[in-house]
């Protein structure tokens, strides 16, 4: 019986050992995990940009505004950690609210003009953020009381009451276009290699440019459904709401730029590696760390700065950041712009990558 | 060009491979013809470069130098006009297992351009040829290892190809299955295609082939009718004479006989061989009963494809199956 046992232990482990990329990537997986989620989420967040105001009619700042401008550019949560907010201060009401329509700042705060000092002071915060409006309240509460001020604070959110799964839903949507596209386009990619499926294609009169047209294309409309089919699901059980019919078309947009980058990046993955188990340890790693640093689990904001480079360029990022900013906040291209550009660039960037490399195994 | 009867022509192609431990020529300065309408069988053991050769003719690999024209087509020049000619069943299966067998012919259907009007018709054709119409809604990977083998070529016919290439059609198989991958493809000749099979079974190459091409070592050894290539033994059939009791005196009379290349006496058992050897079988019972010896068996056969190739080469196909005995020839090595 041991004689068997250490037979299969021996044949296991010269397997295990015979190859290092394996044996980097099966280590390595835990302490990306440890690193990672132990910095993506749950870090305390600073640094908000909210926006003060004072209103009108104004003759000069008052007292009450100094004050509050002072106690919330130095609030600290914790006492080594930089400053809670990022304090911007408007002239004029209007455009603080343009600043938070724009995304510019997640809350303003507007306090009472000098001809009527013991009015209510009124915060109005971008609600679709998680853990961040309830930080901004907190904080906005504990700076106004240091000021010795008793004027009583009104806090409205702006985008009405979002829950998590709303704001997490959103973040599937891009989540499940990745997933699709990684493990199943990819896979069944080195499959069919594998298989010899693709090298039967050479000998038919089926063009080069027809092979990586359809793959290309398959992937795409696969990973589109699968973000589809999560949006459906946002609308009908996390219950998000669609305001307009441009909404919808920019949703759309956003997925369909979102798949055909992924599914060109996965085809070039998958025609660098040879075996379905080198792939997928490696795409189990790149979807993990673009997954994490993508803001659908939680705000960027609560990251530290080495890992919000890696948010700087991942096309996830700009897709939640893009989705979210449709669906749960009513803004349009003026604010999503940037996103789009970067899915952009994300998306020709990878379709040229793809179609040369896997061109190269098709010669 | 067209009347020309040579489909294939071979023009001195060679392929050398670099690997880390320098260089293996595949193929070495090979030339030969095909033609019209003939199976063609390429044989040779293992690592022999059939499939190397196969892989060229096919367009999926250049050759280092020489050229080789398939109908009208130069193979590297026109590779895509070539891929319209001709059709593929590679030693390992590309089959989709887990599509239908319906839908994997459809598949392949639209890759080689069949019309969209006929395709359908075709399939069902085809299916039937294969005796698959049952199974043509069932997944491949629910099909066994003949019934795949038999899609797989039929698909590489579906566009009416002028020259089928077929390598190792029946590895793997049972006999039953063997022999029924066999009807398929004498069927498929009766339709005027040009059929190129490579093999390492001697007994499918004999039974199928209308000429067989040798090949070891890259090189070409012999190209002939396979009669023709029986021939060529010097060693003719082989006869075998059991006995009880044995007279040795008669060991030279036989020898002396003009029709005998080589007499050897073993173990109860007399083994001769000898040119036109069932002539001579009547003759040498005489012989035995002039001088009283009682024949307790006979045996004769001609040697096969095998012994030919053993004699021609030196050495043995790998991987030969039960159907064939391996045998020692009778002639010189």
């Amino acid at each position: 019986m041991l004689r068997g046992a250490i037979a299969i232990f021996r044949r296991d482990f010269k397997k295990f050992t015979s190859n290092p990329f394996m044996l980097v990537m099966t280590l390595a997986m835990p302490i990306m995990y440890l690193l990672i989620f132990g910095n993506a989420i749950g870090g305390s967040i600073t640094g908000i940009p909210i926006g003060i105001v004072q209103e009108k009619p104004f003759v000069h700042e008052t007292p009450l505004y100094l004050a509050g401008l002072d106690q919330l550019e130095h609030f600290h949560t914790q006492p080594d950690k930089p400053a809670l907010f990022h304090v911007q201060s408007f002239t004029d009401e209007q455009i603080a609210k343009n600043a938070l329509a724009d995304g510019e700042v997640m809350a303003y705060l507007v306090f009472p003009s000098d001809l009527e000092p013991g009015r209510t002071i009124r915060l109005y915060m971008d609600s679709s953020e998680f853990t961040v409006p309830a930080l901004i309240q907190s904080g906005v509460t504990g700076s106004v009381a240091a000021t010795g001020a008793k004027n009583p604070i009104e806090a409205v959110n702006v985008y009405g009451t979002i829950d998590y799964i709303q704001f997490f839903g959103v973040g599937v949507i891009v989540m499940a276009i990745f997933m699709t596209t990684m493990f199943g386009g990819g896979l069944a990619l080195i499959r069919d290699r594998e298989m010899g499926i693709i090298e039967g294609y050479f000998v038919t009169p089926v063009k080069r440019s027809s092979i990586i047209l359809g793959t290309i294309g398959s992937g795409t409309v696969k990973a589109f459904f699968a973000g589809f089919i999560i949006f459906l699901v946002d609308i009908f059980i996390a219950g998000v709401i669609i305001r307009a019919p441009e909404d919808f078309i920019l949703v759309l947009l956003v997925l369909f730029m979102t798949s055909i980058g992924v599914t060109s990046l996965v085809v070039s993955l998958a025609s660098r590696f040879s075996s379905q188990q080198e792939y997928s340890s490696v795409i189990a790693f790149f979807s993990l760390l673009l997954f994490m640093t993508s803001g659908a689990f939680y705000p960027v904001l609560g990251m530290p700065s080495w890992l919000r480079w890696i948010t700087v360029i991942n096309p996830e990022f700009y897709a939640v950041q893009a989705l979210r900013s449709i669906i749960l906040r009513g803004q349009g291209i003026n604010v999503i712009w940037l996103d789009l550009l970067a899915l952009a660039i994300f998306s020709v960037g990878a379709i040229i990558l793809g179609i040369i490399t896997y061109r190269r195994t098709l010669e | 060009m067209g009347a020309d009867d040579n489909i294939i022509r071979i023009e001195h192609i060679s392929k050398i491979f670099r690997t880390a431990s320098g260089s293996v020529t595949a193929v070495d300065d090979v030339s030969f013809n095909v033609r019209r309408g003939e199976i063609f069988g390429l044989l040779g053991p293992n690592g022999a470069g059939k499939s190397t050769l196969i892989r060229i003719l096919t367009t999926l690999m250049k050759p280092n130098s020489g050229r080789a024209f398939l109908d009208i087509y130069e193979v590297t020049k026109d590779d895509e006009k070539v891929r319209g000619i001709i059709g593929v069943c590679p030693q390992n299966s590309t089959l989709d297992v887990e599509l239908t067998a319906y839908d994997n012919l459809e598949f392949y259907g639209k890759l080689v351009n069949v019309d969209d009007s006929v395709l359908d018709e075709r399939i069902w054709e085809l299916l039937r040829m294969a005796d698959l119409s049952d199974r043509a809604h069932s997944r491949v990977s629910t099909l066994s290892g003949g019934m795949r083998r038999k899609l797989e070529i039929v698909r590489a016919f579906l566009h009416r190809p002028l020259i089928l290439f077929l390598d190792e059609p029946t590895i793997g198989l049972d006999p039953e299955a063997r022999r029924e991958v066999w009807q398929q493809i004498s069927m498929l000749n009766t339709e005027h295609i040009t059929i190129i099979l490579t093999t390492h079974y001697m007994d499918e190459a004999e039974k199928l082939c209308q000429r067989i091409a040798f090949v070891d070592h890259g090189r070409l050894v012999s190209l002939d009718t396979p009669g023709n290539l029986k021939l060529a033994m010097p060693a003719g059939e082989l006869i075998e004479l059991g006995y009880d009791h044995f007279d040795d005196s008669l060991l030279a009379v036989i020898r002396a006989h003009h029709q005998v290349i080589s007499v050897e006496k073993k173990e109860g058992i007399i083994q001769i061989s000898a040119k036109n050897g069932s002539n001579l079988l009547p003759v040498l019972i005489a012989e035995f009963e002039k001088f009283g010896i009682i024949i307790t068996s006979i045996s004769i056969r001609s040697p096969s494809l095998e012994d030919v190739f053993l004699y021609l080469t030196g050495k043995k196909l790998d991987d030969m199956t039960s159907d064939i005995p391996v045998s020692r020839p009778g002639g010189p090595r």
